[in-house]
This record gives structure tokens, sequence and C-alpha cells, in this order.
């Protein structure tokens, strides 16, 4: 025969190691550098404690308008100028909002960063913000949301949010906005938003070959003119999960795939069991050869993916399953992923399935943690979440020491098969009365 | 000045793999990488899709990797995976803590040579209906998904390799026989007819080694048909144009060229073409017409050319109109601009700006072990020299302003011009309120 039939061993294995840091006081902020030596880019992100979650009721988008209108000219030049002066040297502004943060990255080659940053700051700190131009990018940005909103997803995780965290409540409305909410925010909203949250220093973080790069010019460049202290961190939020199921039906016209998004409320970051939850998530549906993966694409074929996954923030965390499957038979397959669903809370993982996402989510430290960018967004948890420089080697520690009872307990305490909120974003006239039929719970038309 | 700064083997076994190292040892991860030269280009009338279909099979087990193993191997030891098909070739590829390195040869190795043995039709029943959900999921179900796939069966001739789209067509998707891909693999997944790169925390020395070891006593396969010849005349000599009327929010307009085989200096040039058109704030695309005249939105607006090796590559061009404005208007904008690299040569300032952008963006690719395992594989089996791309760089930043216009003048004329366009459908469905 040609072929070799035993699997080799595998090598020894090479020391784990995550990127040296240096912490640098200047300016009134901080900067941490992380060392990639013989990397040509380098990335810097300015991490501000100004997230969705800081905008005003009604107005949400306020945040994501600032943050569209930051490269439309500073005090010092226009945007045509900006644009031409920033991309000259190679690097783009990319600002995001998540619920924690208000992010502004910017990668370059090692030699340009300095600069990068500077304009990078420039329009953070000192944006013109006219009036005209913040009224365009904010119609701009509702017909946007228009664009973005005619895809199957936007819509089903919209009004799974708001099933889950109640549609009053700033974490039940989309972190975005919808093109409602946009299109009611104001100039002096994203004036007000910019001078409460952007001026204050924030954290500079920087991944790069630090024996080049001088962390100090890199500080006061991003920290000039800032000033005031850091914010309070306020309390993670309470939480029941609902006795019984319920399905949103959000009606997509002649859809070829019925879009799957159930979930339900779970704990925030810093919950202790937050290790167990994510191997037990990676047994459901993280990994390719999950329960989930396995049984709905690849027994199945009802599906070209499907995921499950705790997402966690700093005030609050949800459990979700998200596919897209075939019209024709989206009953079946909410069935089935229901049955994945409860035989994990019930039954717990087995230990072959945890051996498979204990390495995976150790090797994927070193794995996935390769370019500045990764290392910039790993050093960004530790900040926001409060996290010591020594978390990645000792979460990989965790992850290879997770014992199969606590990952079983995690899944026994954090799944709530019978609690789900499941949204449907299909064709509901072809399967509204089969679901109706099923009895997986009351279905309700989502008015979204 | 180099594109490519770290150190390159290479090899070739006596069956015809040709075998690229290029160590690093920065992290402790290695990436193992194979191009197969098939493609959706070799695919006959009919058997649309198969190429992809096929690349979904051979993650469902060989001849000593059952069913679910491959995948669970490689996750299951820390690695990330995935493989991609497009009209040119096949690439697989997982990037590994670097003890495992042994571990993906050899499954690579087993796919390679044994795929045929454990090839059951109730696995390919299975993986045809998950491409089929790929298809509703990426091109059906997605306003403007099927763009692509339009513009190749308006940009090439029938019969030409690159007529039809890689996902293929649901009628040929339905009818692939198990018989058939069995067909494919023992004609195409042959030692001589690939490329194993091997990129990170491992020595030439060992992977040469390893790679004869488990990939030494394949077999090679004689006379590997090529695919039909993509050669094109040049340009297309009369404008082809399409409406669409759907499910879509906004109008929209894909202008779209034959230019140069990627790789040519002619696509080099088409390149720095398209960061100049269209590539970020600072091109002319943004600049004059989503901030200046303010016709189109500002999301949606940019050009890219499509890297394919093996005839003429396209170039796109794509622009969303805002609210109100009506398609013409940003029709006779887009085509002005486009004209405007003609008649106002492209400056200095222009040049640099996307120079800096494509260097950036050069150095983004190479920077994870699997993104240089990627590169050398490619310019291995398109062009025989792993060692080429480190001329890629350098070769863009040589672009003149002269050689843009040059390009502009060759390709981007009115008559060579594919004109798609998507207006929304009479009445919009829904997803306008909150």
């Amino acid at each position: 025969m040609t072929l070799i039939a035993t699997r080799p061993d595998s090598g020894e294995p090479r020391p784990y190691t995550f990127p040296d840091l240096q912490r640098v006081t200047v300016g009134g902020g901080t900067v941490i550098g992380a060392h990639l030596p013989g990397q040509a880019l380098a990335t810097a992100m300015l991490l501000l404690d100004a997230g969705a979650a800081r905008e005003t009721a009604g107005r949400e988008g306020t945040a994501t308008v600032l943050a569209k209108s930051l490269e439309e000219g500073t005090q010092k030049r226009d945007s045509a100028a900006y644009a031409i002066a920033l991309e000259s040297l190679g690097a783009e502004l990319s600002p995001a909002l998540d619920w924690d943060n208000f992010r502004v990255g910017v990668s370059a080659p090692v030699p340009q960063l300095l600069d990068a940053v500077r304009l990078a700051a420039e329009a953070v700190r000192t944006p013109r913000l006219d009036p005209a131009d913040v009224t365009r990018v904010r119609d701009d940005e509702v017909t946007a949301l228009r664009m973005d909103w005619a895809q199957p997803g936007p819509r089903a995780d919209a009004a799974l949010r708001a099933d889950l965290f109640g549609a009053g409540e700033r974490f039940g409305r989309p972190m975005h906005g919808d093109p409602t909410s946009v299109a009611a925010v104001t100039v002096d909203d994203v004036a007000a938003f910019h001078q409460a949250w952007l001026r204050r220093p924030g954290v500079l973080l920087v991944a790069g070959d630090l024996s080049t790069l001088d962390l100090k010019a890199l500080g006061e460049a991003a920290f000039a003119g800032t000033g005031g202290e850091p914010l309070a961190a306020e309390p993670p939020l309470t939480f029941t999960t609902r006795p019984e199921r319920r399905i949103l039906l959000v009606d997509r016209p002649g859809s070829v795939q019925s879009t799957l998004r159930l979930g339900h409320r779970s704990p925030e970051r810093a919950t202790p069991d937050y290790v167990s939850m994510t191997l037990a998530a990676t047994v459901l549906g993280g990994a390719f050869t999950s329960r989930l993966n396995h049984l709905i694409r690849e027994v199945k074929g009802y599906t070209y993916g499907i995921r499950g996954s705790y997402a966690m923030s700093r005030r609050f965390g949800r459990f979700e399953v998200a596919a897209g499957v075939q019209t024709a038979v989206t009953v079946p397959a909410i069935v089935d992923t229901l049955g994945e669903i409860a035989r994990t809370q019930e039954d717990g993982v087995t230990e072959d399935e945890l051996a498979v996402a204990r390495s995976w989510r150790a090797g994927q430290l070193s794995v996935e943690m390769q370019t500045p960018g990764s290392i910039v967004g790993a050093l960004s948890t530790l900040v926001v979440h409060g996290l010591p420089d020594d978390y990645y080697p000792s979460l990989r520690t965790q992850y290879l020491e997770a014992t199969l009872a606590d990952v079983s307990a995690a899944s026994a305490r954090h799944l709530h098969p019978h609690g789900l909120t499941l949204v449907v974003e299909g064709d509901a006239a072809v399967i509204r009365d089969e679901l109706v039929a099923a009895q997986i719970g009351e279905v309700v038309d989502a008015e979204i | 000045m180099t594109g490519y700064p770290w150190p390159i083997e290479t090899t070739r076994l006596d069956n015809g793999l040709r075998v690229v190292v290029s160590e690093d040892r920065t992290a402790p991860v290695v990436c193992v990488n194979l191009w197969y030269d098939v493609g959706s280009r070799h695919e006959p009338v009919g058997q649309t899709g198969f190429a992809h279909l096929f690349e979904h099979l051979m993650f469902e087990g060989s001849q000593h990797v059952a069913k679910t193993e491959h995948m669970r191997l490689v996750q299951g030891n820390g690695g990330s995976l995935n493989a991609t098909t497009n009209p040119d070739r096949t690439n697989y590829f997982e990037t590994m803590p670097a003890e495992h390195l042994e571990l993906a040869l050899w499954l690579e190795a087993d796919r390679m040579g044994g795929l045929v043995p454990a090839l059951t039709q109730e696995t390919l029943d299975n993986q045809r209906e998950v491409v089929k959900n790929e298809r509703r999921q990426r091109y059906e179900n997605v306003p403007y998904g099927d763009a692509w796939l339009r513009l190749l069966a308006l940009l090439y001739p029938e019969g030409h390799p690159y007529h039809h789209a890689t996902i293929g067509s649901m009628e040929d998707l339905n009818a692939a026989g198990l018989d058939t891909f069995k067909a494919f693999h023992q004609q195409y997944y042959a030692p001589n007819n690939a490329v194993l790169t091997v990129a990170g925390d491992a020595s030439p020395e060992t992977v040469f080694a390893l790679a004869e070891k488990y990939f030494g006593l394949l077999e090679p396969v004689p006379s590997i048909p090529p695919a039909p010849h993509g050669h094109l005349p040049g340009p297309a000599t009369s404008p082809v144009r399409e409406t669409v009327t759907a499910a879509v929010p906004a109008p929209r307009i894909y202008l779209s060229h034959r230019t140069h085989p990627f790789g040519s200096a002619g696509y080099d040039a088409i390149t720095v073409l398209a960061a100049v058109l269209g590539n970020g704030r600072g091109s002319r695309l943004y600049q004059r017409l989503a901030d200046g005249a303010r016709i189109a939105q500002p999301d949606y607006i940019g050009s890219y050319g499509v890297d394919l090796a093996h005839a003429p590559a396209p170039l796109i061009i794509t622009a969303t109109a805002k609210d109100g404005v009506p398609i013409e208007t940003l029709e006779q904008g887009l085509s002005d601009v486009i004209g405007s690299l003609v008649t106002e040569p492209v400056t200095e300032e222009e040049l640099s700006r996307a120079k800096a952008l494509l260097t950036t963006a050069w150095w983004r690719q190479v920077s994870t072990v699997g993104g240089r395992a990627d590169t050398l594989s490619r310019y291995a089996t398109q062009f025989g020299d792993a060692g080429a791309a480190a001329y890629r760089l350098p070769q863009w930043l040589a672009v003149t302003a002269d050689d843009v216009t040059d390009a502009a003048k060759y390709a981007l004329k009115p008559e060579s011009r594919v004109t798609l366009t998507y207006l929304p459908a009479e009445e919009p469905e829904n997803g306008e309120n909150a």
C-alpha cells in the first residue's frame, strides 16, 4: 500500500507564549504594547469607555453616526485632505462600536504607525462635526441600515434582542440602532456624545515590533488634549429565565431559507463559569464536529452551517444558536436543534467531546493570535474585563484542565431549552401552519 | 526590496509533488497548505459545481480516516482549517500548533491518495444538500447575491472556462453521480498536480523528510487533461447589458471589464488602477461620487480586480444609488470617473496613496503562516516558482501613472463594458420599519 495506515503521534509541544507586554503612562492615559518582533505591520487601537450603552433612549445609533462622522474632516483639514493624508500612510481608520466600548483601530507599516495614530487622534479628538456633514452622514446611515436590514439576519437579531432584554431597554435595542432611531439622531446628540465620551484619554493598545515603536510618543499623540477620570463600571444586569418557549415569526416572503436565532439570557463575562460555559458551548455548537453541526449539517443536510455560543459583555450575556436552513425543513431543523440543546443540558458532555473542545480552545490561543490585529483584540479583552497580563497563559491552562464534571454542570446550569425564544425569519405563508402544529411554543408574529 | 523576507526552500518528490517550506520560528504554529491545480474551469458542460462539491467530500473521511475524523483531529489538536474552490484551483489548509505538523501531513496524504475507497453515496447525498444550502445562503437569499454569477456569464463567452460560476447550478448538482466524483479524484488529485507548502515553526529538512514519508509512494497520474483553453483575443468588442428587477433595497450597478491575467505586468497596472479608482475614501470614485456629487452611497462604492490567472481577469466597479438618485445619473457618473482615468492622468499623490494601501494589504496577507503558505502555493502552482511571490509587491510599486493610463485605455473602453443593473421590485417588501 502506498499510504501510511498509522496516525502519527504528536511531536514535542512547544511552550506557549503570549507576547511580552509593556505599559507606559503618559498624558493622562495608559499605553499597553505587545512585542511582535519581525512583523512588518503594526496595529494601534484607542479604546474608549463609550459603548452603545451610553446612548440616549430613542436615539440608538448616535455613536455609530459619530463614528462615521469622524472622517468628515477635522479642525485642521477637510475630509478629502484627511483621507489622502491617512491613506498615503497605507492606513485606514476603523472605528467600531460594541456594548462596552468605542474602539478606533488603525494599522500601518511599522515606520508609519506614529503618523497614523496622530491622524487617528486628530479625527477622534478634534473632528469638525459640521452640522451639514453630520446630517448627511446620519441620512446615509439610515439608508445603510435599510440596506443591511434587507438581508436575512438583522431583523431576526433585533427581534430576539427585544424579546430577551425588553424593547424599551437599551440592551433590548440593536447595538447600531434601527432605521427609525437613527433617523431621530440629531446633530446635537452626536456632538454631545463626542463631548462627553471621546475627549477622555482612554487606553491605547499597540501590537507590533516594539524595538522600533515609541510607546511614549504614541501615547502622547493619542492622549493630547484629553481630560477626565476613568468612569466607574456599572454592575451586571440581573435576569431570570422565562418558564416557557415562544416563537417569533419574522416574515420574509419568498425566502428560500429560514434564518433561525434561538436564544436566552446568560451570565456576564465575569462569571466564574466562563471557561466551562465556553467549553460546553463548543461541544454543543462551537466546533465543526459539535453536536449541532454534526446533526443538522453533516447528517441531515439541512444547512450550510449552524453555530451555538455564549456572547458575554461586561453587563450581560446571552446564549444563541444561529443558522440558515432550507425553508422546507424549518420545523424538523428546529426540533432537532432543540433536542440537542436539551440533551446537552440534561446529560452534559462526554469525555471525548470535551477533549476536542479543550484542545481546540487552547490551540486557538496561539493559532489565531499571530497578527497585530488579533493581539490588539486580545489586549482589549484584558482591559475591558480587568484581566491580568498573564491571563492568556492562565486561560490556556484552565481550558486544558477543565473537568467533565465542571463542564457538564455548566451546561446543566446555563442552558435553558424550555425557556428559549425562537426567532424564525422566513416565508411565513409557507412555514406558519407547520410551526403552529409542531407545538414547540406559542407562535407570535414579530412586529419588526 | 522584497515582498517576501522569509526563507523559501523547495524540492520535488519523484512522483512530481512540489514541496515548499518557509521556516519562521516566531510563533509555535505551522500551516500546511495544498493547492490542487483543478478548479471550476475544468468542469465540462453539465457538471458545474463539481469541483467545489468535491472539495466538501475531501472532509468526509478517507482510507484511514473515518468519517468526521478529519475535522475532529484538526480541531481536537488545536488547529484551524478550511478549503476553498475558485475557477482556477482548489486549496486546503490547516494551521496547527507546531507539534501536530506530522498529523496534518498524514491527513492530507491520506485524502490525496485514499479518498475513493471512503466515498459513499450517503456522503455525496449529504454534502450535495449542504452545498445546495450554501448556494441558497450565499447567492440566492441575499440581495444582489447572484451578481457574480451573472457577471461571469456576461464577461466570458459560452464554452469559456470562466463562463460559469464555481458554485454551479442546482440542476447539475442534483445530477452529480458517485462515479463521476471517483473519476474526478483519480484524474486530478494526484501528487504531480499539487503543491504542498509548509510555513512556520518547522525546518525544511523535517518537512522534506515527512513529505517523502507520507506522500512519496503515491502514484503520479500520467497525462492529466488541461482545462479548456482560456484564450481570448482581447477585451470584448461590443458592450453587454443586463437589468435585474428583484427584491433589492436600492438600485445598484456593477460595471465590469476583462483585463489581463493575474501575474502579468498588465494586471499589476490594473491592480494599481483599481486602488486609485475605488479603494478607500481618497479614491476617485469615493471623492467624486460619494463625497463630491453625493449620488452614491458611501458604504457601497468601490472597485477591485478578481485575481484569476488563466484568462484575462475581471475588474469590477460597483456603486449603489443614494435615495432619489436616478440609476441613469449614477451610471453616467461611474462612466465619467472611469473615463477620467484616460483624460485626467493619475497624479503622483493618487499613485502613492494607492501603492501605500496595496503595501499594507500585501503585508497583511503575509502576516500569518497561513497567508504565507497560501501565497507560496499560488506562485508555485501558477508560475512554477514559489519565490516569485517576492516580486509582486515591488512590481506593484514600479507601476507608473502612464502604465495606469495605458491599462485604462486598453481594458476600460465603453465598448468592452459589461453593465449589470439591479432595480428594486415595485413593492418594497418589508424591513423598512423597526
